[in-house]
């Protein structure tokens, strides 16, 4: 019963990120340099660690195409890395987890895929349903604390 | 329990009794495109001389309907009252009242209306009316100051969101922001009622299919016969083969736990073409979130497999044609390495 109580309030308290789609995006005030460094923080708080950062934005620039700032995190917590690689190696594509860090002039999109849009390509497989959830809400959550991040 | 129940109750019906925050609701589902304040970003902006040209009706249905093959979403769940809440926020920024646009407008002669389009119209919105160029709002490298692509006339979700009378309104008056002059002196008012009446027989094109073999799987799979050392050199060489820049290789576990401890049998070989990677972040920059192009090798039971993400089924996810054509190409260039690797 208790369960069913917090899942009510949870459902009605929850505040949509882009409701339903596929691509999870939040605008946050930081500069894109200080977003990331943030973030970086943010995910650790959640206990995943930080795998690498990806520089698209050198790498475009070594072959001179100019650009603003974009960068993509990856991160993961090794158990869960394991145990899911163990069982669906089909899903090595999409580990670790990551998220886009885009500048837009003073401001940052952060953008990542929602995990359960990738439900009907595992044939909405329950054992991955219930872990894409949970990246989902944990994504969704560090995304929306950069949202609301303001610069002390 | 009761207690538990009466209180649940009272929070039910609190939330439903507010009235939608359209600042909140604004800042959630749109700013991460629109910015604040509708200063345009991946999104159009959305300022005063914009907003003097869209009605009421068009935003709202625009908010319902997306845009089918571009960026902007279809926001199905919203309801009227939240939808009408972003609207009244967005309106708040403008000095102009909405527009009011006549219900049913005089309908043109689209037979007419085809080499008018195609002499003043084609140059910027394609011959098929979907939009050309690449991508949508500013971002990377754009020029910030042209920061609106000619229109996607062709979409399903404009030709259900826009009226006749709007589209006719648009083309008197022209819209400085992306460039497009008025037609006012250049057209009469027959001439540009016939110029609408040939966009309302502007179909998108068919869409876009990938390999019939992969349809609908996460993931490209193949299992090589060679060992797993041997696969990995067998695979860049083949990407190296493809024109593509091979990045360092990363093992799936790296940065996750210690040097001591990671799998060295699943590995990623991580690789690009800037060229083309340039290309389809100003196509739609949030590409990113599926990036890098990665082949992984996985040892898995003495079988050595190669896996590689499906990116004709991703590329589904970004909802935008252009980006599934280039899926499409990728694939059969993806494909063709993972067998070369294997053969």
């Amino acid at each position: 019963m208790k369960r069913f109580l917090i899942l009510v309030l949870a459902l009605l308290f929850s505040t949509p990120l882009l409701a339903g789609q596929p691509i999870m995006m939040v605008r946050s005030k930081l500069k894109a340099a200080d977003a990331m460094e943030v973030l970086k923080e943010t995910v650790q708080e959640y206990g995943y660690s930080i795998a690498h950062v990806q520089r698209c934005d050198g790498g475009m620039a070594e072959f001179d195409y100019k650009s603003d700032f974009y960068r993509v995190l990856f991160f993961g917590k090794i158990d869960e890395v394991r145990g899911i690689l163990k069982r669906y190696p089909e899903m090595a594509p999409f580990l670790p987890l990551k998220i886009a860090v885009i500048a837009e002039n003073d401001e940052t999109v952060l953008a990542a895929v929602d995990p359960r849009a990738l439900a009907h390509l595992y044939g909405h497989n329950p054992v991955l349903q219930v872990q894409f959830a949970r990246w989902y809400n944990d994504i969704r959550s560090m995304m929306e604390e950069l949202r609301h991040y303001r610069k002390k | 329990m009761k207690r538990w129940l009466l209180i649940l109750a009272l929070i039910s019906a609190q939330a439903a009794l507010a009235a939608p925050d359209g600042k909140r609701l604004y800042e959630e589902n749109c700013s991460a495109c629109h910015q604040s304040e509708g200063k345009g970003g991946i999104g159009l902006p959305l300022t005063d001389e914009i907003l003097a040209q869209l009605s009421d009706e068009y935003i709202a249905k625009t908010i319902r309907n997306g845009r089918p093959g571009r960026i902007m979403p279809s926001f199905e769940t919203l309801s009227d009252a939240q939808v009408g809440a972003i609207l009244k926020y967005i309106r708040g920024w403008s000095t102009k009242p909405a527009p009011v646009f006549p219900k049913v407008a005089k309908r043109g002669d689209p037979a007419r209306g085809k080499p008018l389009y195609e002499k003043n119209c084609q140059r910027c919105h394609g011959k098929d009316g979907s939009g050309e160029g690449s991508g949508t709002g500013v971002t990377l490298s754009r020029e910030r100051e042209f920061m609106v692509m000619p229109a996607a006339l062709n979409n399903p979700g404009f030709q259900r969101s826009a009226s006749d009378a709007m589209i006719a309104d648009i083309i008197r008056r022209g819209r400085r922001i992306g460039g497009m002059p008025s037609f006012r002196k250049k057209l009469s008012e027959g001439q540009i009622g016939d110029v609408v009446a040939y966009l309302r027989t502007l179909q998108p094109p068919p869409p876009v299919r990938g390999s019939e073999e992969w349809a609908g799987k996460a993931a490209y799979v193949m299992e090589s016969p060679y060992g797993f050392d041997e696969t990995v050199e067998a695979l860049k060489q083949a990407i190296t083969g493809a024109n593509f820049r091979i990045f360092p290789a990363r093992y799936l576990e790296q940065g996750l736990t210690d040097e001591f401890s990671v799998d060295t049998r699943q590995i990623g070989i991580r690789f690009c073409n800037f060229k083309e990677l340039y290309h389809l972040l100003n196509i739609d920059p949030r590409l990113g979130t599926v990036l890098p192009c990665r082949i992984n090798v996985l040892e898995r039971n003495g079988k050595v497999l190669l896996v590689s993400p499906n990116i004709v089924e991703l590329s589904k996810l970004f909802n935008n044609r252009e980006l599934s054509e280039v899926a499409v190409i990728m694939e059969e260039i993806i494909l063709a390495v993972m067998e070369e690797a294997t053969l």
